[in-house]
């Protein structure tokens, strides 16, 4: 039995907002089945994942309140080809 | 059937740094659209987030005003939901060990409403809606918040409004936020239930998204509450979903419902490192804390202030701040506190010129303290004071600079007697009714006295010397 069912990438593709066809729901779901057991094997090592949290040890990365001037706005927007009266239009889905 | 209404806040508060919580962009409020953007802020892929120390900082005081635990171990989670305001389809935020934990505000009737938890998070851009099109400015996107979730223990609208004005006064005081509702910087969900009188079982609730203004919250709950009661006294149930409210139906209507209700996938943001705040950090951070505001109301009360007018006061933190220097040494604070309530606050009829207590740059709070201290010393009387308080906002002048030697003087007892004989004399009608038993004729006489002396004799030692005279005759 996959480590995943069809109702959960249904779920999953639902809340991304994508559109999943009944043949990409076949090969989905063994995929993601395949890479969730795959990942499963860390459960072998450890019972705690407290254990992994954290594992590079780091705290208190901070940055100062120091304001650095923001990018220009044809930088921000040449991605949507220059935006629309500065904004970014948001594409309706069909 | 009677109802009690059952409430829990969720308030988000824009903190007031300078900069974005995980970029150096400016928050500053307005600017042309998606021009205080960068990389980080509106999600490009690479890049990684930088976490502002003054975000942590302001969130630690916050906890500590509000009588939160300070966690000694903080981290940072992604919550998931695709949305076009959020550009990475993830908002950075705090899921199982927020910041602080478990304080409570206290309202004026002495309950206490808890605090679940206080947690630091990244503010969502701002859709623009035209003509069916939807346009996104991510100027927005990126500033801090902190989130305060209370526990639902408020009972009523009113309990709602001053749980909310509370937050918003300390926040203010603690000079972490501006709380401006009108420019978003103070906003809140309201989680809300109602429940037969007497029953101790939750009802089930609606969370009212995005209340943006006091007399909107106050307008959707009671909207709410009447729903849910009609809903019940019909035989139906409520049903558990998220509602917006419509400002201009002066409804609530459904956004979606608890099938839809988002599944946000939380997990911990691996870009971001472990927030630990040492015991000696959150010290040093409460130590720069000034006096809140619920402290600095008992100290007033407690000088002999009414409630009213300490209230008054200590909602505007540079009001309360020019009271504390007029009153310093003085006999009586109360006399104080009346010339600001009584005459200088309608000098300052606007909140903005009340919130930068704007007549201290005519009227600074030495030369009331002065004037208050003659008062005190017996130098001048009270009606006199009250018109020099008058020329003082008029003038900009010092007390010493309008009162003479000889108005100091006061006015000497044989003086006094002479004037009293003389208004007896030019007033036998009234004289004859005092004498008759109408006690109230004697007032027309003291005015007298007061204005044949401009203010200068003590009103009681008139009224005596009047009573002497007429009852020897």
């Amino acid at each position: 039995m996959s480590a995943v069912t069809k109702e959960e990438i249904l779920k999953i593709a639902n809340l991304s907002k994508l559109w999943v066809s009944e043949e990409e729901l076949e090969s989905l779901t063994h995929d993601m089945g395949e890479i969730i057991e795959f990942a499963n094997t860390i459960n072998s090592v450890s019972d705690s994942m407290e254990e992994f949290d954290n594992i590079n040890n780091l705290s208190n990365v901070f940055r100062p309140d120091e304001v650095i001037p923001s990018y220009p706005r044809e930088k921000i927007l040449q991605n949507v080809n220059g935006g629309e009266d500065g904004y970014f239009p948001v594409k309706k889905r069909s | 059937m009677k109802y009690e209404l059952v409430a829990g806040l969720e308030t988000h508060v824009e903190l007031s740094t300078k900069t974005k919580i995980f970029c150096g962009c400016t928050t500053a409020f307005g600017g042309n659209p998606n021009a205080h953007c960068c990389p980080i802020c509106i999600g490009l892929p690479g890049t990684l987030p930088k976490l502002n120390e003054r975000v942590v900082e302001y969130a630690v005081k916050a906890g500590l005003a509000t009588n939160c635990r300070i966690s000694e171990i903080a981290k940072m989670d992604r919550k998931n939901y695709v949305y076009p305001d959020l550009p990475k389809a993830y908002q950075i935020s705090q899921f199982d060990k927020p910041l602080c934990e478990g304080g409570y505000i206290e309202l004026s009737n002495g309950r206490k409403i808890r605090l679940t938890r206080i947690h630091i998070e990244e503010d969502a851009g701002k859709l623009v809606h035209e003509r069916g099109d939807t346009y996104v400015d991510y100027n927005r996107g990126g500033v801090p918040l902190i989130e305060i979730v209370s526990e639902p223990d408020i009972r009523s609208i009113e309990e709602a409004k001053e749980y909310l004005e509370k937050i918003q006064l300390i926040m203010k005081y603690i000079g972490v936020s501006d709380c401006k509702m009108q420019e978003g910087s103070l906003r809140c969900d309201v989680n809300l239930s109602i429940r037969p009188e007497g029953s101790e079982k939750y009802g089930t609730r609606c969370e009212i998204k995005n209340m943006n203004s006091f007399a909107y919250m106050e307008k959707a709950m009671k909207y709410e509450f009447e729903r849910q009661a009609d809903l019940l006294d019909s035989g139906e149930e409520v049903i558990q979903e998220t509602r917006r409210y419509d400002v201009e139906s002066g409804c609530t209507e459904s956004m979606r419902g608890k099938e839809d209700a988002q599944d946000y996938r939380y997990f911990r943001e691996p870009d971001l490192a472990t927030i630990y705040t040492s015991p000696e950090k959150v010290e040093k951070l409460r130590g720069e804390l000034p006096e809140l505001p619920d402290s600095r109301l008992k100290r007033y009360t407690e000088m002999g202030i009414s409630p009213a007018d300490a209230s008054l006061m200590v909602k505007y933190q540079a009001v309360a701040q020019y009271f504390d220097t007029a009153a310093d040494g003085v006999n009586n604070p109360k006399n104080v506190s009346n010339f600001m309530v009584g005459q200088m606050f309608r000098r300052m009829p606007t909140e903005e010129e009340k919130e930068r207590c704007s007549i201290a740059s005519t009227v600074p709070p030495q030369n009331l303290n002065e004037l208050v201290k003659l008062l005190d010393s017996g130098k001048i009387r009270m009606n006199q004071a009250k018109t020099v308080l008058e020329t003082m906002m008029d003038s900009g002048k010092a007390p010493s600079e309008l009162i003479s030697a000889e108005d100091m003087a006061g006015i000497n007892q044989d003086d006094l007697m002479e004037i009293c004989r003389k208004v007896i004399g030019e007033n036998a009608a009234n004289v004859a009714d005092y004498l008759g038993g109408k006690e109230r004729a004697i007032q027309p006489m003291i005015g007298a006295v007061m204005r044949a002396t401009k203010g200068k004799a003590d009103a009681k030692a008139a009224q005596q010397i009047l009573k002497q005279l007429m009852e020897a005759k």
